[in-house]
């Protein structure tokens, strides 16, 4: 419940976020904090420094172009996501963004720290790695975009490597989507969870079974075809308190279909 | 939400009892102004953090706390060796065993459980104790861990406390009636192999806390804290500090929860008490959420092995036996009160005769068990409703006319059980009616068939429970006949100040109880006064004298200890005020004579009025010429004690508890067979208390025990690895209902004022778990016609339904004989819809 | 070990229910520990140790907070509202009054979470649905009331 002690510095511009992460390999970003002050309390984690990124206008706002492409600046938070009229191009974003937690976290936890954490429950990962999201991180030789495979690697290690951040994501068009979980009371942490996106062929991506998304391609929509994409996939899940892997690699097969389901729906 | 009330005879309708009076405690929570324990605050206080254990089961090698000793900000630390010398082991209520386990303040040579405190370090800030308890360097000599009750006394397992020789710590046989000749006349005999009930707690929101002083100069200690049984914190500190009681003052205003979780506080309050003195400052303990997790009174966790139930082919039930193998975790604290406190309820609410248990406690490596609402009562009553569902499930009866057949019924009432307790009233029949009629259940079958359209499956299940109110702490002798226990108090003083203010103080410590409230409503009733005039001081301190042996806020009792004191001490207060309006009045007999209108007039000249503002002034400030013999005061102390007997140890046969309230509850859910996931969608909530004295806060306690036992039922529990690791040890991973987890409610009751209190009231509060009942039985409701498993353990969340649905003969493993008829045999743990049936998928 | 130029303390200003308190904080103190131990202001509690109570709810510059996941170095320069500043004086607002009336509190521990989380739903949204309360309270965890009386303040204080 009480951190260790902490440096803290509030940059004004992510120039200077960036050079205060390069200059201390112990210094974290501090996005909505509802992740990250918790992992401190624990003491499970304690950064040398904190650089707090609520500060950076560059770091917000979300852009709808011409072309349907959704831009959400890394520090926009689950509530403006779910206010955005730019956002409801993508409906799935602020309906998967509703699930999470609760308003109070909503109103701090942003979509970066989301998907930066890559804890295996978080929402956001499997739906950004169904819909094809394009991350870019920035650092001191400048900005990099990658795809959602190659931003993912593992429990909460993502590609933002030490004196980064992640800038904005960028969503491609679309809106054929679906979104499925099993959760931990109503609205909960996940248990298992499947997102799916049906813009061109079927992407899907789940959650809760792997240390990243685990993304397939079925080759078809159809009920069986899903199932049969799953098994394929030949999950190996945790089991913990909540779930044995038995039970997670069942719910994985629901959920797809539903996933899929859904986003015939949409 | 929607509530039903029963017709009732019109009774004399007096001002303020019976009333949805507000209450007087809303005015200072709803600001914040509250005082809880982690509110208060002294000058110059130093913050406690423990150091825990994170093994389950380890010698202590050795323990250095220099470094920590050397931060700037340190005051100072306390440890096991200072403990051992400073302080005798606690009191143990056990006999052998368990009575040799020796259980101190902190660690002593070695820890029993991941999270037991072993070192206290004392520092200027919260943040600096909690960072120089990791310089304290401790080595452990880490031994195996025993997790599983049923194994804990297997050959070569390690033992956990050397002390009492092995992990059993107490064992009792109770059997009344004749099973034999019961076994004999039974038509079946339905054994069922294994039922668990589960470990969780209640989690108040607020945890446990104090901040202690110690004068020095009076050797006496200010014990700011939340426990709500002040009465057993001081009869377990004294003793182990080697101090009287009086030098233990226990001082609390606002409790954020109780549930019997905030009992068994005493170990840490000791090791505060002991480093107030020694750095001759006070000291502030704040519990967080995990170490509460870790450490605090986790509900008794119960096995019932191979249980024997003989039944008549109609459902009537004979009787039954079983063991009973309850795991206390690493430490006695309470226990084994547990191993008889089931007792109060021995039959449930059935009419059975013939009865064996077999109460075994052992001991675990995990956190100590003490009570938890319901305590020890609602672990028996889930047994006796399982053992109905499935009796009714095995023979392929009705649960409704099972239970109708088996119930006690209300004219029965005053019905003395199997071992000699006494259900004072109650009319279980007609809150089952009650209860089924709020969920429609004429309707069932199309809402079924409704819910199987959308690829659902309904069900609908029964919990009925009691919530035994008012101990007979004798019964503690049926435990160890050693103990000096018996009978039970409460104490209640009101008085008129100099200016007529009435004031009233209590022995509770209520946790969200509403005691100012409903005590003021007594009060103004009795004194023909406003119910704003009378003014009932907050919380507990034991500098007013106002508390006897067994004073708190515990087990369903206030509505008849607490009040019956308040009753009890108004009136001496309105006696004396008669007395003294007589003398006053020049000689006038009390008959004479009435209150009303906040003071007291002559019944044939209401013009002879004397305030209670006279009455008050009189007394205090302007007494010459009084008679000498004029025995008032204006100041009355009220000791209620109800009327026990010690019970009959050899029998184990006698009245453990007054009062009988009892709930019975429907709940209606909605299963998706391709998760195990499912909805509550309907739930009625009946209950009957007696005579109600504020009907809405009642109803407020119904409400939040059928919360919290539908937490309980879904997913609230404490699992433990093999290790000894508890997964659930926060609020992440021990999920508790929010708002959106709330199924629609509706509530009705009805009123069997018990024959055996002062007010016709009976103690409620603790509500004996019906939700759990009834959600374990909607569950196997739900699962008959798909596979037909049994629901076999208290907690069922979706992980174990799809299981129950995949693999329905995994679990209860119940078996069916017939006994003297020319049925065959049926066995197989599932399904029972017919001869052919075997395991159906 | 930490950069020198990076301070572990500041100096922060905070206006809380309308006062400004200017004070000296080590980043890592959480911000119910500044409104409670700092402050004194103690109405505002604290139940976990996870972020999944809502006992230490407040409005940080219009926007509903769990207080135990910021910092008080975060809340530097905010408009801060806490259960101590919902009654005007003597006058308990409309949705202190409800709780009472509906009999929405029974220890009280939970309340002034409660009490913020359902003053910011219904600045937002003056006339909620059922569901729209039971999702704006989601964050708040009772164990008291099984929340359905807190559910019928509301909506009384919302009419």
């Amino acid at each position: 419940m009480l951190l260790r002690e902490v440096a803290y510095a509030k940059p004004e511009s992510l120039a200077e976020a960036l050079e205060i992460l390069a200059a201390d390999d112990g210094a974290r970003a501090l996005a909505g904090g509802q992740t990250l002050i918790n992992v401190m309390k624990a003491r499970a984690g304690s950064p040398d420094a904190l650089v707090d990124l609520n500060g950076l206008d560059e770091l917000k706002g979300i852009e709808l172009g011409a072309d349907g492409t959704l831009e959400l600046g890394a520090m926009t938070t689950y509530s403006e996501i779910i206010a955005s009229s730019e956002a409801r191009a993508r409906p799935i974003l602020g309906e998967v963004c509703a699930q999470i937690a609760d308003v109070q976290v909503r109103n701090r936890g942003t979509i970066g720290g989301n998907a930066c954490t890559n804890d295996p429950t978080n929402h956001l990962p499997p739906l950004l790695a169904a819909l094809g999201a394009r991350f870019t991180i920035a650092g001191a030789d400048g900005e990099r975009t990658v795809p959602a495979d190659e931003f993912f690697l593992g429990v909460y290690l993502t590609a933002v490597g030490t004196g980064e951040l992640l800038t904005r994501i960028t969503i491609p068009a679309g809106r054929n989507d679906g979104f499925a979980a099993v959760t931990l009371g109503i609205e909960g942490t996940c248990i298992v969870s499947a997102a799916a996106s049906l813009n061109g062929s079927a992407r899907l991506a789940l959650g809760c079974v792997d240390a990243v998304p685990v993304v397939l391609t079925p080759s078809s929509t159809d009920a069986d075809a899903v199932r049969q994409a799953v098994r394929d996939a030949s999950l190996d899940p945790p089991a913990d308190v909540h779930a044995s892997a038995d039970y997670r690699r069942h719910l994985a097969e629901v959920l797809a279909v539903r996933a899929i389901e859904h986003a015939q729906r949409s | 939400m929607t509530t039903v009330a029963p017709e009732r005879t019109e009774q004399a309708q007096e001002t303020w009892k019976g009333q949805n009076v507000p209450r007087k405690e809303d005015r200072r929570l709803v600001q914040g102004q509250g005082v809880f324990v982690d509110d208060v605050k002294r000058h110059g206080m130093g913050y406690l953090h423990f150091v825990r254990s994170p093994y389950a089961h380890a010698h202590i090698a050795s323990i250095d706390v220099s470094k920590a000793e050397e931060h700037p900000a340190v005051y100072g630390t306390l440890t096991g060796e200072e403990v051992a010398a400073l302080t005798d082991p606690f009191f143990q209520i056990s006999s052998a065993p368990g009575a040799n386990v020796k259980d101190y303040a902190l660690a002593v040579g070695k820890v029993r459980y991941v999270g037991e405190p072993i070192v206290a370090v004392v520092a200027e800030t919260r943040e600096a104790a909690r960072d120089a308890s990791e310089l304290v360097e401790i080595e452990y000599e880490p031994l195996d861990a025993i997790t599983d009750a049923r194994h804990a006394r297997d050959d070569g397992v390690p033992t956990i406390h050397e002390d009492a020789g092995g992990n059993l710590m107490w064992e009792g046989v109770y059997e009344w009636g004749d099973l034999d000749a019961a076994f004999a006349e039974a038509d079946k005999v339905v054994k069922i192999d294994e039922l668990h009930f589960h470990r969780f707690n209640s989690t108040p929101l607020e945890c446990d806390g104090a901040l202690v002083e110690y004068n020095r100069g009076v050797g006496q200690w200010t014990i700011h804290t939340n426990n709500q049984f002040p009465g057993f914190a001081a009869i377990m500190m004294g003793p182990a500090m080697r101090v009287g009681l009086d030098k233990l003052r226990f001082v609390t205003q606002d409790i954020g929860g109780g549930f019997g979780n905030k009992i068994t506080s005493h170990p840490q309050l000791v090791a505060c008490c002991l480093l107030a003195r020694k750095l001759n400052r006070p000291v502030q303990w704040t519990e967080w959420r995990t170490d509460f997790h870790l450490s605090m009174s986790h509900g008794n966790e119960r096995w019932f092995l191979e249980t024997e139930v003989a039944v008549k082919s109609d459902g009537t039930l004979l009787g039954f036996r079983t063991k009973a193998l309850d795991d206390a975790g690493a430490y006695l604290r309470y226990e084994p009160l547990g191993g008889v406190i089931w007792a109060q309820v021995t039959p449930g609410m059935y009419k059975w005769q013939h009865i064996r248990l077999e109460f075994t406690q052992v001991a675990t490596n995990k956190a100590p068990v003490s009570p938890n609402r319901g305590y020890s009562r609602m672990q028996h009553l889930w047994f006796t409703e399982r053992v109905i569902d499935i009796v009714a499930h095995e023979l392929d009866l009705d649960p409704v006319e099972v239970r109708k057949r088996n119930y006690i019924k209300a004219e029965d009432m005053p019905y003395t059980t199997p071992n000699g307790c006494v259900y004072d009233s109650g009319d279980y029949a007609k809150m089952l009616d009650i209860a089924l009629d709020l969920v429609d259940y004429r309707g069932l079958a199309g809402r079924r068939a409704e819910a199987a359209a959308r690829g659902r499956l309904l069900g609908l299940g029964i919990g009925s429970t009691l919530d035994s109110g008012t101990n007979n702490f004798g019964q503690s002798r049926l435990i160890n006949p050693e103990l000096q226990f018996s009978g039970n108090n409460e104490v209640a003083t009101v008085k008129l100040d100099i200016f007529g203010e009435i004031v009233v103080t209590l022995g509770t410590t209520p946790q969200g109880q509403s005691h100012e409230t409903t005590a003021a409503q007594v009060v103004a009733d009795i004194l023909k006064c406003s119910i704003d005039d009378v003014h009932v001081r907050a919380g507990h301190d034991s500098y007013w004298n106002s508390h006897a042996g067994f004073s708190g806020t515990y087990a369903s009792q206030f509505a008849v200890t607490g009040l019956g004191a308040v009753k009890g001490a108004t009136e001496m207060l309105r006696d004396q005020i008669l007395t003294l309006a007589g003398a006053v009045f020049g000689g006038v007999p009390p008959e004479a004579l009435e209150l009303a209108d906040g003071g007291v007039r002559m019944r044939e000249n209401h013009e002879a009025f004397l305030p209670f503002m006279a009455c008050g002034a009189i007394i205090n400030a302007n007494n010459a010429g009084l008679p000498e013999d004029l025995d008032v005061t204006l100041n009355c102390r009220y000791v209620y004690r109800p009327p026990f007997e010690v019970p009959d140890v050899e029998r184990k046969y006698g009245n453990l508890t007054l009062t009988y309230a009892s709930q019975v509850h429907v709940a209606v859910i909605e299963v998706d067979p391709e998760t195990g996931y499912y909805d509550i969608v309907d739930y009625a909530a009946v209950d009957d208390c007696g005579r109600r004295i504020n009907p809405q806060i009642v109803e407020g306690q119904v409400m939040g025990a059928t919360a919290q036992a539908l937490g309980a039922a879904t997913h609230e529990q404490f699992v433990y690895d093999e290790d000894g690791n508890l997964l659930t040890p926060n609020f992440y991973d021990y999920h508790v209902p929010h708002a959106l987890d709330m199924p629609p409610l509706q509530t009705g009751y009805v009123e069997s004022p018990s024959p055996f209190t002062s007010l016709g009231t009976k103690g409620m509060g603790e509500g004996g778990g019906a939700g759990i009942h009834a959600v374990c039985a909607a569950v196997q409701d739900a699962l008959r016609e798909h596979g037909g498993a049994v629901v076999w353990d208290s907690c069922n969340p979706y992980h174990r339904v799809w299981e129950m649905l995949n693999d329905p003969a995994k679990g209860a493993r119940v078996q069916v004989t017939g006994v003297g008829s020319t049925e065959p045999a049926k066995s197989g743990g599932a399904g029972s819809a017919g001869p052919e049936s075997g395991t159906d998928a | 070990m930490t950069t020198s130029a990076v301070p572990t303390e500041r100096t922060i200003s905070v206006t809380v229910n309308g006062t400004t308190y200017e004070r000296e904080v080590e980043a890592r103190k959480l911000l119910i520990h500044f409104i409670r131990d700092d402050l004194d202001l103690t109405g505002s509690h604290i139940g976990c140790d996870t972020g999944n109570c809502g006992a230490c709810s407040v409005i940080v510059d219009g926007t509903l907070v769990k207080s135990c996941m910021m910092l008080a170095v975060q809340a530097d320069g905010a408009r801060v509202e806490t259960v101590e500043g919902l009654a005007a004086g003597e006058e308990l607002s409309k949705l202190q009054q409800a709780f009472t009336a509906h009999h929405a509190l029974q220890c009280g521990y939970c309340t002034p979470g409660m009490l913020m989380s359902a003053t910011a739903l219904l600045r937002a949204n003056p006339s909620p649905s059922d569901e729209e309360i039971k999702k704006a309270l989601q964050g708040n965890i009772c164990r008291c009331t099984g929340y359905w009386n807190i559910f019928e303040a509301v909506k009384a204080a919302a009419e």
